[in-house]
């Protein structure tokens, strides 16, 4: 194995459909739910020795209970990965599955192996108190001012962020509205069809009648999270939970949600042995932070500094997968970015589709990768915002 | 003596009252179906669904807590009768059509258990033409039993036995509501509209005359008829389109058409323009119009003279609530009479007519005088009933003052007032209240069940023991009844006013439970009248704020906290009884008892929050010492899984909206004992401190390590308070009251599971208690409240 470096290609990219918080995926562990995309994802490409997979790196934002204990290599060996293949839990919190995938490249761009994994997975449902399942701040956040924000629910950030960028209720609630639009047209095409491993739900519940346990089978392959029925006027009705005279409501946040997604690269040298065809490679990638009280503008600092890495032009950028955490800070970066509305999210975004925390890099790149193959996308970018101030963007190019 | 014991029981229809039923037999763990017609499409129980899913909306809630609704079975006629024969009493409540319930029997009859009572909720319909419709076999076993809406918080149960019923099972299914549904009961005549819609109709209908007659406008009169004259808020008008205005209708024509030759019968109907509103579809509360309309923040009130409505603006004129305000009753109604007031004119009009009314009728319509009132009372929440209003204000004065004005047509009837009115100088005595159709004056009833009311609501004239005092000073009265339990457990009393808790009230406490410890087995906190305790006499903390006493303030405080840890370590279980609120410093009592015996209307919280203060008498120690407790049992020993629920309880200053709910955040035990009627309460808390006695009890001895939440946890809870300030929805003081709080309750900026003592708590919460009060912005709200009566946001 050579020491310089050299590209990674992205071979195939899935996902699981996303469900909303305590629904489809309500009993389904997270562990299980990356055994699901990682077994996928590597019958995607011509049979290969899976032992040459050299790491496989996942993503979780709150990597404890159920997805605890490096649930990296738990999946890794729920899924039947030989044992001599390495796993590496990430958490950089709503970034984590594309920095998954970044850190699966640098493996392969280092020349450390020639087959990775980059993947991320996450229930919110596991997640009883969403912000882990024990909560405790320091109290050194509270004793000096510029640390306060440290504590900021991520619904008062997006509040500051709609304060000082001028973001409207009505802006808020229209671009939630698209979201949805978006996203039910797309599945009317069959636009996920390719990019989704439908998910077989097998639930163990009491048959009381016969004290037998009645095994509930169930095929879920449609994201849960798009409303057709979604209006303005329902928007309008509801309340803002995050401040007294607000603009943020439940309904033009992203959707708390459950899901996995996973992406195996591969070098050049990997293509040529394993006969697997490239579809995209990353371009580059970057991460950068920010005031934490506005964490939503992080792609604000993150996609220039993507841009410069990979040496590219926005205007070159032709499918912006823009995370919806939401629709004020995506507004945001967009009006400050100049970002053009028609190439971000043309297939809806979290509002619409759910933010499984972790899991949303992995598994927009999956939909990233499934636009390239279908031709409508040759440089496209995956960005998010992060919890506590920071922001991502990778750039893929079409191969 | 055999048990009557109510295994489950069924209620025939899911309408708004049969619904309610059902969730107050939850309410009191009585397994209950709930039965209605199947829907054609989808869930055949798709009605009685949608019904529970209404419950949950109502308000005043029916149920005791969220979650009572799904212990009701939800049944209907197509496939489920045969589960009626699990059933022991089954309560018919559809809709007011003798075929509709007729048909229904004969449906059901064959499933009913021999040994099962059937029961009708009619609220006008004969029950003895009902019982025709049931087989022979059954009628021994039907009767009514008349509920009245909202049913668990209306405390009146009408019982009417038919011609047939077995005379030994109304005393059983008496019991059964008393006790079990916490109920109180009034034996009713098989008389159209029973006792207390018969008196209560006619007496909107006698207020609808005047109104009209005098031209008064229905805001004007609904400010006179309600708690100016000791009945409900909402008065006359308002209370008809909370009923609806069409249900109204309904009861009034059960009187059109079943009292011929009545004396009033001419006024048996509504007047025109009720009816016009019906028509157009505007029957009260639940079709958002009716005699009054809300615009936006406005409330309007049809008026009659304009055909519209306009903003309701009416008031009582000051010399006539002068006047009401007269504690002497004699004198309030001479100067009503003497009043050529118009409004004093109509007041005394509808006084006169009910009056007229309730002693003409009451050989027919009722076993005594007693019953009317207390129907009154407990049907339609009037503080008193009219026999007592009478006799309160002179037998004699008034009736005359009724005859003269029947003699001159005055009346709305022309009949005479029956001869026995002017024999008599009143019809309550410490004998018995007076029974028009036996001649006689009538006792209270013998049943059993009443032995657990050691002190009855007493109608106005009737004989009131008060036990005798064994001690006392300026703040309490530590008493005994004679009977040999009452000699063994004192009662303690609180007297000042809404049972507030000051300096003599602390050394009182202190003071019985030492005389406790030396001469008896135990002691309830126990108040003849609710409140249990509205908390601290935030009055008695004025003067050393004034002074800038902090001091003396803090000592006030030690002081508290002292005699609620006496409460805890007596040497002799401490119960306190609950009935209605018991705040702050009443919670804490509550808390601090072995055992608190509390009614199901027992409303507890720590709402120190809303003067600006913690609870400070040892409330917050008490949390603190649970949760490290409930923590301890738990693999990750972390009181922040209990603290978070706990500090936002605190720091929204929540009561308990009953008794259950209190236990389910905290307030009570699980081991507190609830008692659904409020006259039993104290039975039960004397029976449950000679149950500990007689148990050897002993108070635990005081923790030895209680592991805190401490800096950690502070830290987190102080997050929340963050992001409630930066969102606007909390004010800077409300996040410096919630943090002291959160010190208190996290045991002190101390490191995590530091383990402490119940002393250092108590030293904490103290602490933060006197730092607030140092602050300009809890001393405005302690002003405010003081002043308003009313929580200052600042």
């Amino acid at each position: 194995m050579n020491r310089q470096i050299q590209d990674a290609y992205i071979v195939a990219a899935t996902r699981t459909p996303v469900a909303k918080r305590r629904g489809a995926f309500k009993n389904v562990r997270p562990d299980d739910m990356l055994a699901h995309v990682l077994s996928a994802v590597v019958k995607q490409v011509p049979a290969f020795d899976l032992a040459e997979i050299g790491d496989v790196v996942v993503g979780c934002a709150m990597p404890e209970a159920e997805q605890g204990m490096n649930v990296a290599r738990i999946g890794s060996l729920l899924a039947g990965l030989p044992n001599s293949v390495p796993g590496i839990t990430v958490n950089r919190f709503c970034a984590s599955g594309l920095n998954a995938v970044a850190d699966a490249a640098n493996r392969i761009m280092l020349g450390e192996c020639d087959i990775a994994i980059g993947a991320g997975t996450e229930s919110m449902t596991a997640m009883t108190q969403i912000m882990g399942n024990k909560v405790s701040l320091n109290p050194a956040i509270f004793e000096k001012h510029e640390n306060l924000a440290i504590a900021y629910g991520m619904g008062l950030t997006a509040e500051k962020v709609a304060q000082r960028y001028g973001v409207s209720r009505e802006d808020q609630d229209a671009f939630a509205v698209a979201s949805h639009q978006k996203a039910c047209a797309a599945i009317a095409a069959g636009k996920f069809k390719a990019e989704i491993t439908p998910y077989l739900v097998r639930g163990h519940l009491p048959d009381f009648a016969s004290s037998a346990v009645r095994i509930v089978e169930r095929v879920f392959d449609t994201d849960e999270g798009p409303r057709p029925d979604s209006s303005l006027e329902g928007l309008a009705k509801l309340k803002t939970v995050f401040a007294a005279k607000g603009s943020v409501t439940a309904g033009n946040s992203s959707q708390m949600s459950d899901g996995a997604g996973a992406v195996l690269l591969m070098s050049e040298a990997a293509l040529k042995r394993t006969g697997a065809r490239p579809i995209a490679r990353l371009r580059g990638f970057s991460v950068a932070g920010v005031p934490p009280e506005i964490m939503g503008i992080g792609p604000i600092a993150a996609i220039p500094k993507a841009l410069k890495h990979a040496g590219v032009n926005l205007a070159d950028v032709d499918w912006i997968e823009l995370n919806e955490a939401f629709a004020a800070q995506a507004l945001a970066v967009m009006r400050d970015l100049k970002l053009d509305p028609a190439r971000v999210n043309p297939l809806g975004g979290a509002i619409a589709l759910g933010h499984p925390l972790g899991a949303t890099g992995a598994i927009r790149v999956a939909t990233l990768m499934s636009a390239m193959q279908r031709g409508e996308a040759k440089l496209g970018m995956v960005t998010m915002c992060i919890g506590t101030g920071m922001g991502a963007a990778g750039l893929f190019e079409v191969v | 003596m055999s048990n009557f014991i109510i295994r489950k029981l069924a209620v025939l229809g899911a309408g708004v009252m049969g619904a309610q039923i059902a969730a107050h037999c939850a309410n009191a763990e009585v397994p209950v179906l709930l039965f209605d017609l199947p829907t054609k499409e989808g869930d055949p129980n798709g009605v009685v669904k949608r019904a529970l899913d209404g419950l949950k909306k109502l308000e005043p809630s029916p149920l005791a807590t969220a979650d009572r609704v799904q212990y009701i079975e939800a049944a209907n006629y197509d496939q489920d009768l045969a589960k009626l024969a699990e059933c022991d009493l089954i309560i018919e409540a559809i809709a007011e059509k003798m075929e509709w319930k007729l048909d229904l029997y004969a449906k059901v009859a064959p499933h009913i258990r021999a040994d099962a009572i059937f029961a009708t909720n009619t609220s006008g319909l004969s029950i003895n033409r009902l019982a025709e419709g049931c087989p022979a076999s059954l009628r021994p076993r039907f009767c009514g039993v008349h509920f009245f809406n909202p049913p668990r918080y209306m405390s009146l149960v009408e019982l009417i036995a038919c011609k047939g019923t077995q005379a030994g099972l109304l005393d059983d299914l008496e019991a059964f509501l008393t006790t079990t549904l916490g109920k109180s009961v009034v034996r009713a005549l098989d008389t159209p509209n029973f006792v207390a819609n018969r008196v209560g109709v006619f007496s909107i209908l006698a207020v609808m005359h005047h109104t009209q007659r005098m031209g008064l406008g229905f805001d004007e009169v609904d400010a006179l008829t309600g708690p100016l004259i000791g009945r409900p808020k909402s008065a006359t008008y308002r209370t008809a389109d909370v009923v609806g205005l069409d249900t109204l209708v309904h009861v009034v024509k059960t009187m059109t058409d079943n009292l011929p030759g009545d004396p009033w019968q001419r006024f048996y109907s509504v007047p025109q323009w009720l009816q016009a509103l019906i028509t157009k579809g505007a029957l009260g509360q639940k079709t958002r119009a009716g005699i009054f309309r809300k615009d936006g923040k406005q409330i309007k009130v049809l008026d009659l003279a304009a055909q519209d409505y306009r903003d309701a603006s009416g008031k009582a004129a000051d010399e006539i609530v002068a006047i009401l305000k007269n504690k002497n009753p004699v004198e309030k109604f001479a100067q009503l009479r003497a009043s050529s007031h118009p409004q004093a004119r109509f007041l005394w009009a509808i006084f006169r007519d009910v009056f007229h009314y309730v002693a003409y009728h009451l050989d027919g319509i009722a076993n005594n005088a007693r019953d009317i009132d207390f129907a009154m009372r407990w049907g339609f929440g009037w503080t008193q009933g009219p026999f007592e209003t009478w006799q309160a204000a002179g037998w004699q004065a008034i009736a005359e003052a009724v005859a003269a004005d029947i003699a001159a047509g005055e009346a709305m009837a022309s009949a005479p007032l029956p001869a026995w009115v002017f024999e008599r100088n009143g019809v309550h005595e410490a004998a018995g209240s007076y029974s028009a159709s036996a001649q006689t004056l009538q006792g209270r009833s013998s049943l059993a069940v009443y032995r657990r009311q050691l002190f009855p609501e007493r109608v106005f004239g009737e004989q009131e023991t008060q036990g005798s005092t064994v001690w006392e000073n300026a703040g309490v009265r530590m008493w005994t009844t004679d009977d040999e339990e009452g000699k063994r457990v004192p009662v303690l009393s609180f007297k000042s006013k809404m049972c507030t808790i000051g300096a003599e009230v602390l050394d009182g406490v202190r003071e019985a439970i030492k005389r406790a410890e030396r001469d008896y087995h135990g002691l309830v906190i126990w108040q003849p009248k609710p409140p249990f305790s509205v908390g601290a006499n935030l009055q008695q903390f004025k003067p050393a704020l004034e002074a800038d006493d902090f001091g003396l303030l803090e000592e006030a405080v030690a002081n508290f906290q002292a005699t609620s840890m006496a409460i805890k370590y007596a040497k002799v279980p401490v119960v306190a009884a609950v009935v209605g609120m018991a705040l702050g410093g009443g919670c804490e009592f509550t808390l601090h008892a072995p055992r608190a015996v509390a009614a199901l209307e027992s409303y507890i919280g720590l709402v120190e929050a809303g003067v600006g203060l913690i609870p400070a008498g040892g409330g917050c120690k008490e949390f603190a010492l649970r949760t490290a407790q409930a923590a301890a049992r738990t693999a990750t020993n972390d009181p922040m899984a209990f603290l978070q629920s706990v500090f936002m309880t605190i720091a929204l200053a929540k009561v308990s909206r009953s008794a259950k709910d209190a236990k389910e955040i905290g307030f009570l035990k699980q081991d507190d004992i609830v008692v659904f009627n409020p006259a039993e309460v104290l039975y039960v808390a004397r029976k449950n401190a000679l149950a500990m006695y007689e148990s050897a009890w002993r108070p635990l001895l005081p923790p030895a390590g209680i592991a805190v939440a401490g800096r950690n946890g502070i830290a987190t809870l102080e997050m929340m308070l963050l992001n409630m300030r930066e969102g606007g929805m909390i004010s800077q003081h409300d996040y410096k009251v919630a943090r002291a709080a959160a010190v208190a309750l996290c045991g002190g900026e101390i490191e995590s599971g530091t383990l402490v003592s119940e002393q250092w708590l108590l030293d904490v919460e103290r602490a933060q208690f006197v730092e607030l009060l140092k602050t300009p912005e809890t001393q405005q709200r302690i002003a405010h409240m003081l002043e308003i009566g009313k929580p200052l946001r600042n």
